[in-house]
């Protein structure tokens, strides 16, 4: 019997398992996949919280600003390596080099230092892929005018195998290579050789990764001048990096994780969720706990399967708001499917369609499961599933 | 003075087979395309060779100009054609006695037929319904458009036949009652000029009408738009047709590893009118059904359409618009000399893509008389283009993986030496800058720098680039580099990544649901989110 069963082991599902743990809870999470952190930039998105507050079914209006305040702070001094500020956006990097705001941010990211700089130096990793340095160059000399920018190419041995058959080499299969100790110690060659500037010269490195990597942060910390990096395409190292500094902090706060399997079913008695039926080839398996959350990451997830017709939660068939219009003409605009998901109550739990009826007493709804809210048009993803899933944890 | 002997406007398979044709009787032509090559009706279709089968009962003399260019093309073009045969299959609601006059129709225009036991055909094809009742083999094909088109336009090249794209023919120009030239505007740089002629040909197929009509020539071209679904799988081994009077939805056309669907039937008021609705999506999913049980489970990657340009011979029917299929699907040569009184235009609407190359042959024919050029035609003898030597084989199979090779050698030909010599000496463009398609960086590379690539779309065209299971997600992005190295003929690379993914998104928007809904949030997470590019 756990106090908690949490379905899903994405941002949401793990930030929820994390603050439960912490509370002394007893917590299980079931997750079918592993979440969809490598397919992000790895920084956390918050949008505009003040604005998006006054939409009344948004999450953070749900929950309030004291709640998504907490949310923030909490992240934070879980993971010292990532900062954000309630009062003002961080800059960072997108992988063609132009800057963008974001919410919480690996520090290594922040582009303060370009600010200041008269020179940025961007290393330029042989056979990187799809890593862009003449396009990157281009978006840095029209954001930092004040910079000179020099590309500064170079290759290492543990790849030159590769190279000669023509594959590529991934930011994940650099990030894996500096992490390792000859990693480190090339790095640290690397760094030496670079021409002692002054301090006006930033380095700029893609592929590196260094939040939660020790060794990593102990070279880029002893080196004359600022190194910062810069988001990657998808697979992302860094969000990589962060989706398993997760699953290690609720492992070690004595949390269970079960990856690879999904919930096909809930059991449930006058409104009272008992018992998580585990998909399994031979009998189904199931687990009980005093409460359950569902973070099962909306479309993109698996938690809503779309018909040509209509969308279905695919755990407990829950009632989902689903707009008449799904699309709009340009794609990159506002696209209302993106809205699909779960109404709920201020506490999270799943309400009936008017609003009123909670449909489960001890079941909480979190992340991209809920309803009325778009991570792209009002770039708030990690935001909505970190304080949604502390929320929910808090509660638990 | 004139320029060129012939003008020839637009840049779909006829126009690019006539071009050949007449370049190959040694008549000077040049060939003015609005757009690129094959970006109407010739590549929106759903890429079968018909066998006639499907127009024996009704039309025997389209049947029998299908099954002969059928065997012609087979033979002239076998690396844009897939010879996977076809079946017609006649569920329960198909009428018995359509049956039998289909038999002896396929008989009287010499379509060889042969009956598949049902045992066989639940065996050969195991997604199809089990209860189907007779089931037909028919020598169906399948053509790729776009490769098709390029070849001719090579080949015409080779015979110093010229083509222009993006350049549109404005209006025609007169000299006392005969036409004298084209008055052309280069949609890239807004030139306008004019080029002088003997004869112009109007191949504008759907906007057909507009050029003659430039000169007040009338000219009725029935928009006729046709939807049809893409399935991300092979889901039939074969072309498998309905036993029955032609309709929505009842034909299956299996392409390298998807399927198409199609088509809906529906009159529009202008070519441009060619999104695909929700409401056809639906219709032909329910008819595909039938043939298809379970068809609701499989992915569908886009729906798309395209404009049949009908020819309606009888100005005086009133307005009532009769259904597309009941116009005739063969082709209308219209000598305005003849009809109008005007000199040196010859009109060729209608007709169907697997009769291109006859339509361009009766019009060179034409085109010749007048020239008093006497050379034959040798367009159904000489094949399309040369066989690729074994040396570049060879070569591509040991610097590529195994199934790239085949399809790139196709779609390049000749010019393949220049990419894998590239791959050569830079190993790492060999990799499959679009995965799904399996295009390779240097190919990509090499259409992006063609001097007749403009927009990221024509390299989607000559490389299949964006085509595939991710819709563009992953290439688009990979593709930014080489535009960029071509900066200057390209719109900004903002521009040209929004319109690429607005035309995706135009396809993908009515058939949006399981898994292609799925992979629509990751587009959307990769460039508005990671990448943070937004709306205009």
């Amino acid at each position: 019997m756990w106090d908690g069963i949490i379905i899903g082991g994405g941002l949401a599902g793990l930030t929820a398992g994390i603050r439960a743990a912490e509370r002394g809870k007893q917590i299980l999470i079931i997750s079918e996949g592993a979440g969809s952190l490598t397919y992000s930039s790895g920084a956390l998105d918050f949008g505009d919280v003040g604005q998006l507050l006054s939409h009344e079914d948004h999450p953070y209006a749900l929950l309030g600003e004291t709640v998504v305040h907490a949310g923030m702070e909490w992240f934070q001094n879980l993971f010292p390596d990532y900062r954000g500020s309630w009062s003002e956006f961080q800059e960072i990097l997108t992988p063609l080099g132009a800057p963008r705001k974001a919410g919480i941010v690996p520090r290594s990211h922040n582009t303060e230092p370009l600010k200041n700089a008269k020179v940025i130096i961007l290393m330029a990793p042989y056979g990187l892929k799809d890593f862009f340095p003449e396009i990157i160059k281009t978006n840095l000399l029209k954001a930092y005018p004040q910079c000179e920018v020099e590309i500064f190419p170079f290759r290492t041995g543990t790849f030159e195998s590769w190279h000669t058959i023509g594959k590529p080499v991934t930011g994940m299969d650099y990030t894996k290579y500096w992490q390792s100790q000859p990693g480190v110690s090339e790095l640290k060659r690397l760094l030496d050789s670079l021409p002692q500037t002054s301090g006006e010269t930033v380095i700029l490195f893609p592929g590196l990764a260094a939040a939660f990597c020790e060794p990593l942060k102990e070279v880029l910390a002893g080196t004359p001048f600022p190194v910062i990096e810069m988001t990657s395409f998808p697979p992302s190292a860094c969000g990589h990096n962060l989706y398993s500094a997760l699953k290690q902090k609720f492992k070690s706060l004595g949390g269970e994780l079960l990856t690879g399997t999904g919930v096909q079913s809930i059991e449930s008695h006058n409104k009272v969720c008992s018992r998580a039926i585990v998909r399994s080839k031979g009998r189904p398996t199931a687990f009980s706990a005093d409460s359950f959350i569902l973070a099962t990451g909306g479309i993109f997830g698996g938690g809503i399967e779309a018909t040509a017709d209509t969308a279905q939660e695919t755990v407990l068939g829950l009632p989902l708001y689903v707009p008449a219009q799904w699309t709009n003409s340009e794609f990159l605009g506002e696209q209302p499917y993106a809205r699909i998901g779960i109404e709920a109550d201020r506490e999270l739990r799943p309400v009936g369609p008017g609003g009123k009826e909670v449909l489960f007493k001890n079941l909480r709804v979190i992340g991209r499961m809920l309803a009325h809210w778009d991570p792209w048009t009002e770039t708030c993803g990690g935001g909505v599933s970190l304080a949604t899933g502390w929320f929910a944890g808090n509660q638990l | 003075m004139k320029d060129y002997q012939v003008v020839i406007v637009g840049g779909g398979a006829t126009g690019v087979g006539i071009l050949r044709d007449l370049s190959m009787r040694g008549i000077s032509a040049l060939l003015l395309e609005q757009g690129d090559l094959a970006h109407g009706t010739s590549s929106r279709f759903h890429g079968l060779l018909h066998s006639g089968g499907r127009y024996a009962v009704k039309d025997p003399q389209s049947a029998a100009e299908c099954i002969d260019e059928n065997l012609i093309l087979k033979k002239i073009a076998p690396h844009c054609i897939s010879d996977t045969g076809g079946w017609f299959v006649q569920t329960k609601d198909d009428s018995p006695g359509y049956v039998e006059e289909w038999i002896k129709s396929c008989a009287g225009a010499h379509i060889p037929i042969r009956e598949v036991s049902i045992s066989e055909a639940c065996r050969k094809e195991p997604l199809m319904d089990k209860n189907v009742l007779r089931v037909f083999e028919v020598p169906d094909a399948t053509v790729d458009g776009f490769r098709i088109v390029w070849a001719n336009a090579r080949s015409a090249r080779h015979y110093n036949g010229e083509f222009r794209t993006y350049h549109q023919a404005e209006r025609l120009v007169t000299d006392k009652g005969q036409v004298t030239g084209v008055a052309v505007r280069n949609l890239l740089n807004g030139h306008q000029f004019t080029v002088h002629c003997d004869i112009v040909v109007n191949a504008a197929g759907a906007w057909a009408s507009q050029l003659a009509g430039s000169i007040g020539i009338p000219l009725d071209v029935i928009c006729d738009k046709g939807t049809l679904l893409a399935f991300n799988q092979r889901l039939f081994h074969r072309v498998v047709n309905r036993l029955r009077p032609s309709g929505d939805g009842d034909i299956f056309v299996p392409h390298e590893t998807i399927t198409i669907l199609g088509t809906t039937s529906q009159f529009v008021d202008s070519p441009e009118d060619n999104d695909p609705q929700q409401e056809e999506v639906r219709s032909l999913l329910e008819i595909g059904e039938q043939l298809l049980p379970g068809i609701m489970k499989n992915r569908i990657i886009r729906a798309f359409s395209g404009i049949r340009p009908l020819h309606r011979e009888d100005h005086d029917v009133p307005g009532v618009k009769e259904e597309g299929r009941n116009v005739s699907r063969s082709f209308a040569l219209i000598d305005h000399e003849l009809q109008d009184g005007i000199k040196g235009l010859i009109s060729i609407v209608g007709g169907k893509f697997t009769t291109y190359r006859l339509m361009a042959e009766k019009v060179s024919d034409r085109v010749a008389e007048k020239l008093g050029n006497t050379t034959p035609c040798h367009t159904a003898e000489e094949d399309l283009l040369p066989e690729i030597p074994e040396h570049v084989y060879k070569k591509a199979a040991r610097l590529l993986p195994y199934a790239p090779v085949e399809k790139m050698l196709e779609r390049l030909q000749e010019d393949a030496e220049d990419v894998l010599k590239e791959i050569e000496q830079t190993p790492h463009k060999g990799q499959m800058l679009c995965e799904c398609e399996m295009v390779s960086m240097a190919e990509v590379e090499k259409a992006a720098s063609d001097e007749d690539t403009h927009h990221l779309a024509d390299i989607r065209r000559k490389t299949r680039l964006g085509m595939g299971t991710c819709q563009g997600a992953f290439c688009t992005y990979r593709a930014l580099p080489l535009l960029w190295q071509k900066k200057e003929k390209y719109d900004s690379l903002d521009e040209e990544l929004r319109n690429f993914l607005n035309q995706r998104w135009k396809g993908i928007r009515p058939v949006l649901w399981g898994q292609q809904l799925r992979e629509t949030e990751l587009t959307r997470a990769i460039y508005s989110g990671i990448l943070q590019f937004t709306e205009n």
